[in-house]
């Protein structure tokens, strides 16, 4: 269980995630790159104890869409896409090894994927850089660094 | 029970998605927000502005900076205004014989405005720069940089503006070839980082390579005249009305550092 109040450390992993989203990447490491906020919000959701967490990542989803532009909704429908399947194996993930926990984050980045191209593809048309199609593997590869230094930051 | 929970977010976001993506009823409430969520944006930019600042102060007085400034400000002014001043004689050699024509070049007035080290959305080519509507950078006003145009605002806070890059997918605009006038309409692609093609060019245009297609002005949304690509392939598909052509931009996006924003109402 976390040793700071879940809301404080829940403003930390944005503030971190919208810093980590800002970077300035070269192009083709900025589409490749994991979903950050994705990221950070399944280690507040595995190490959180908070009731109404859809309505956190609505929220937060808002907020990445106002921050980037994007279509009013978007990443708040993917992002709670994503937290209803954490929440299904939430308690097999706090157990897990990494690299099952890999596993797991591929799949809820994966989803975050479909909603997030689904709906540019009905809005704005299929017409995107493939390199998106990445982030979920790099978001799993780097699960482990993140999750180790998230755990310090919990403390 | 436990699907039941997520429910309402859902569908709160996607009848969002609905009200943003096929009615303006939403405008209003983003531009409000995104205002508030301002401060977060110069929290997020402060590395870049501590880099920035170190590199200012490395120079040898606050003078020299001063002047700097001023001459790339000035700099970039004079080589947008050549940009619209070589299409001008063009075409003017083209249609003098026909008609006697008179050119007033639009008084607009150009602001310079630093690019701000925010990456944006993967699905979205948009650049967020270091002014906005407290120096009277309103949506809809055309980006430029050194060699053309870099792209349009779509959104403007107090203290920033969001600019939307004539390669993203959604931003059209209206051209015409300077050699003969053929128009078209330009649409970004995102599959390819730095590429544009040319829609809606009959097959018996003549577009060839090297061809540089300007502003045409058509619609309004965009002055007439200003350097937006050069052809980089031409290609005619069977059974097909239209021309594949595609554009590479005249203006480098991954080197932008500073961008004039046309700041008068066309």
């Amino acid at each position: 269980m976390t040793r700071q109040r879940p809301q404080l450390l829940l403003f930390k992993l944005t503030l971190i995630s919208a810093l980590l989203s800002a970077a300035p990447l070269p192009e083709m490491i900025h589409s490749a790159a994991p979903f950050w906020m994705l990221i950070l919000f399944t280690y507040w959701l595995i190490y959180a104890e908070i009731k109404a967490v859809y309505s956190f990542a609505l929220l937060l989803g808002l907020l990445l869409d106002l921050l980037h532009g994007n279509v009013f909704g978007q990443n708040a429908l993917a992002l709670i896409g994503s937290t209803i399947f954490i929440l299904n194996v939430k308690k097999s993930f706090y157990v897990s090894n990494l690299s099952t926990q890999q596993v797991y984050v591929f799949v809820a980045s994966l989803i975050y994927l479909v909603i997030t191209i689904g709906v540019h593809w009905i809005v704005q048309g299929f017409d995107f850089s493939y390199l998106i199609f990445l982030a979920p593997l790099t978001g799993a590869i780097l699960w482990p660094i993140i999750h180790f230094l998230l755990a310090k930051l919990k403390r | 029970m436990r699907l039941l929970k997520p429910l309402l977010p859902a569908l709160i976001a996607i009848i969002l998605i609905v009200l943003d993506a096929r009615f303006s009823t939403l405008d209003n409430l983003k531009r409000n927000s995104t205002t508030l969520l301002s401060p977060i944006y110069f929290f997020i930019d402060l590395p870049g502005q501590m880099i920035n600042w170190v590199s200012d102060k490395g120079s040898d007085t606050e003078q020299l900076i001063r002047e700097n400034e001023q001459l790339t400000s000035e700099l970039f002014e004079l080589k947008a205004k050549l940009q619209i001043y070589n299409n001008l004689v063009l075409e003017n050699q083209k249609i003098s014989k026909l008609i006697d024509a008179s050119y007033t070049l639009p008084a607009n007035t150009v602001k310079l405005a630093r690019i701000k080290s925010i990456a944006q959305s993967r699905l979205k080519r948009q650049l967020v720069i270091n002014k906005g509507s407290n120096d009277n950078i309103l949506a809809l006003q055309i980006v430029l940089g050194a060699n053309g145009v870099v792209g349009q605002i779509i959104q403007s806070t107090p203290f920033y503006a969001t600019v939307q890059l004539t390669t993203d997918p959604t931003q059209h605009i209206p051209v015409k070839n300077v050699r003969n006038g053929a128009r078209g309409i330009t649409k970004g692609l995102a599959s390819n980082r730095s590429g544009m093609k040319v829609e809606f060019m009959p097959s018996e245009a003549d577009v060839k390579l090297g061809d540089i297609f300007v502003t045409s002005g058509i619609g309004g949304s965009y002055p007439a005249g200003y350097p937006v690509g050069e052809v980089i392939e031409v290609s005619a598909p069977h059974d097909e009305a239209f021309l594949l052509v595609s554009l590479k931009p005249l203006e480098n996006m991954n080197e932008l550092e500073f961008v004039l924003v046309v700041s008068e109402p066309l």
